[in-house]
This record gives C-alpha cells, sequence and structure tokens, in this order.
C-alpha cells in the first residue's frame, strides 16, 4: 500500500496500509511512544483501501480488510480514517489471535495485581480504565484483555483509549489536550475520539501481571453492588471472548482457573468519580 | 439388539469429557467436539454412572439411581430419566445403543 505503518502493541505487531496518508500520519502522531518496528514481520495486516478506484478521491470512502475481513463491512469515510484503523486492528486481534484467550475488557494494575472491567459498549469499562490510569494505576488495555493459558496472568495490550460521546469531556479534562487525537463526529457510535495512554502504560506493556478483582460496570444507574455467580461469570466471559471457541481445551481450562480464582461484583453508578470511590472501595477489601 | 421400546444408551469412550464445578452448575467441556455445556444436577448424577462402553437401560439407570438417592415414584422418575438421556444424545454426549 502506498502509505503505512508497522506499530507493536502488547505482543502484537500490525502493520497498517493505506491508500491515503492521513490515518497513516495520525496513527504515526499517537503511537509516538511504541516501539518502532519499521522493517519487522508483522503478526496483522491491515488495509485501508477505496470501496473503488473513483473513491479514492471522490467523497473517499474506506474499506476495511486485512488478514482477517468481513464481506459485509460497512465503508467508512475518510474523515473517520483512524477510527477505521483502530476498528481494522480489533478485527484482525478478534479473529485472529490464538496465543491467548481474548476477553472483551478493560484492564489496569496496581501493587502487581490486575483488576479486570467487562462489558457492552457503553458500559463505561472504557472510560473507568482511562480514569483510573490517570489515578495512581497503571493502565493496561480498555479493549481486549489478554488471558494467559500457561501462567493465568493478564498481559497488557494498550491501545489508543476509544473515547465515545460525554466520556470524551471527561477524559479530555483529565488528560490534556496533547494526548487526544482527533474528534471524530457522526461515527456509527456517535462522536469518538482517540486518547494516548500515559507513557508508563507504553514503557510497561511486555509486563504482565495476576488478576486479582473482575467487575461488571454499568454506567448510568444509582450506585449499587452486587455479587455475581461463577457460572454466572463464566456465562458472560464465554460471550465476551472472541477466541475461547477456538481455543479448545486450553482456553476452557484457562477460563475456568480464572473464574474460580477472583472475587466479581457488577456496579452499577452515575459518574466517574462515584465509580473510582466504588473500585477503591473493592479493590481494598478483595483478597 | 434390544427392542425398540426399550432404549437403551452408551457413553463412548472418546466421549471424554472434563467436568468443573462451578456453584450449582456443571461445565462439561466435550473434547471431541469442542463444545462447552453447562449442565445442573441430575445430569452429573447420570452421567457419573455410565461407565465408558457400557450400556444399559432406562430402567437399569433409575435402580443405580435410587440406590443414592430418594426419586420418588418410579413411573414419574422413568420418565424423567428417559428424558435426561435422550436431552444427552442430543448434545452428543450419549448416544443410542
Amino acid at each position: 500500500m502506498r502509505h503505512a505503518v508497522t506499530l507493536r502493541i502488547g505482543p502484537a505487531t500490525f502493520r497498517i496500509g493505506s491508500a491515503w496518508p492521513q490515518p497513516i500520519a495520525q496513527l504515526s502522531r499517537l503511537y509516538s511512544a511504541y516501539p518502532d518496528m519499521a522493517g519487522h514481520i508483522a503478526d496483522f495486516t491491515v488495509r485501508l483501501q477505496p470501496t473503488n478506484m473513483a473513491r479514492r478521491w471522490l467523497r473517499p470512502s474506506i474499506f476495511i480488510t486485512g488478514d482477517h475481513g468481513l464481506a459485509d463491512a460497512a465503508p467508512m469515510s475518510l474523515a473517520h480514517g483512524l477510527l477505521a484503523a483502530e476498528m481494522g486492528m480489533n478485527l484482525q486481534m478478534a479473529l485472529g489471535w490464538r496465543r491467548h484467550l481474548l476477553l472483551h475488557a478493560s484492564s489496569v494494575e496496581k501493587d502487581g495485581r490486575v483488576l479486570v472491567m467487562t462489558g457492552e459498549s457503553g458500559s463505561g469499562k472504557s472510560t473507568l480504565s482511562a480514569l483510573l490510569g490517570e489515578r495512581g494505576w497503571r493502565f493496561m488495555g480498555d479493549e481486549f484483555a489478554l488471558l494467559d493459558l500457561i501462567t493465568g496472568h493478564i498481559l497488557p495490550f494498550p491501545r489508543l483509549v476509544s473515547l465515545k460521546n460525554s466520556a470524551i469531556a471527561v477524559v479530555e479534562q483529565a488528560v490534556g489536550e496533547p494526548r487526544m487525537g482527533p474528534l471524530l463526529i457522526g461515527t456509527a457510535k456517535g462522536d469518538i475520539r482517540h486518547m494516548v495512554p500515559r507513557a508508563d502504560a507504553v514503557a510497561r506493556m511486555d509486563e504482565d501481571a495476576p488478576p486479582r478483582l473482575l467487575l461488571f460496570p454499568r454506567f448510568g444507574h444509582a450506585p449499587a453492588i452486587r455479587p455475581v455467580g461463577q457460572a454466572e461469570i463464566f456465562m458472560r466471559l464465554t460471550q465476551a471472548s472472541t477466541n475461547y471457541v477456538a481455543l479448545g481445551q486450553p482456553g476452557f481450562t484457562a477460563l475456568t482457573r480464572f473464574v474460580r480464582g477472583i472475587p466479581a461484583h457488577a456496579i452499577d453508578f452515575p459518574d466517574g468519580d462515584t465509580a473510582i470511590a466504588m473500585v477503591e472501595e473493592l479493590w481494598g477489601n478483595a483478597p | 439388539m434390544p427392542p425398540v421400546t426399550d432404549p437403551h444408551y452408551r457413553r463412548d469412550p472418546q466421549d471424554d469429557v472434563t467436568a468443573c464445578a462451578l456453584d450449582d452448575i456443571m461445565l462439561l467441556y466435550h473434547h471431541r467436539s469442542g463444545q462447552t455445556h453447562m449442565v445442573i444436577s441430575p445430569v452429573p448424577e447420570i452421567l457419573d454412572r455410565m461407565e465408558p462402553g457400557a450400556i444399559l437401560s432406562v430402567q437399569q439407570m433409575h435402580d443405580r439411581l435410587a440406590r443414592d438417592f430418594d426419586l420418588g415414584s418410579p413411573q414419574e422418575a422413568l420418565i424423567e430419566i428417559a428424558a435426561h438421556l435422550d436431552a444427552l444424545v442430543a448434545l452428543g454426549l450419549v448416544r443410542p445403543a
């Protein structure tokens, strides 16, 4: 492809190619603190290409593809090129990664142990991990937590944090303009703005750690905490994993060990400050 | 071969499962299909009483369970056990013999 960059995030290396310079320039700026992998062999290739030849120039329209692709993926506007690249990387991980059990979850670390937060889009797990990452925790990832099949540890995958709608202003204030990407208005998920993790999160992205606490956050409700049974956790995590079935018995063994090994709670919260206070309290009480 | 009206069942040695109890649920990882099943009592108790390869009828399963549990009316218990065995056949964990 005409424009390309090779990035390593945690254990995975991506080569992202694009027919247009803008998405690559934006990626290069936002991932400037990450290891320079130019010339290395990548685990995955992502390609941002025009839906047809004319669409390279005329109302440019991006089709995301790569080693793994979705035939019916909707084309995206070039203005959302950064989001297309990020979605392309997600897609490769979700469909192709086999070295770890992938959990659709955010994760942060403190005192050598990991808090894992899982939930659907809009649950607040990304925002919460971003805010905790600014308040004494090490940010490990907002999209995928990688569970090691042998050690049971969580590996970091600290990509850019994808903030949506009302979460944008909350985090913008906390981290400042230089660590924010362009505001992408009117995407399929509303307005999106990416945030660069703190330098320590990137510098320590090869350091794994054992899990200590699992939370199921839910934004937009009065504060409430309820315990979650192991069977429910297992079911929700199999739904939250894109490669559980593909991994076979090692995935089963790793996931059952994870579920049996850590306490879990569902937490409802109306805002970030309340959530952080609840998280700190649960963390303090966790075995 | 047993008559059609008296169905018999067996567990194939290749239908081995890895079991893991979580609360009241038993997870069964079926190696051959790669599927994970979530089952509750009395399914684990039924599977525990089927040695791989051995053939048994609904009545024989009833008698084995009755040694350890109070099953109540035999007529109702037989119907329920047969339904569970048929469900296990549908899942591929037990085979008709």
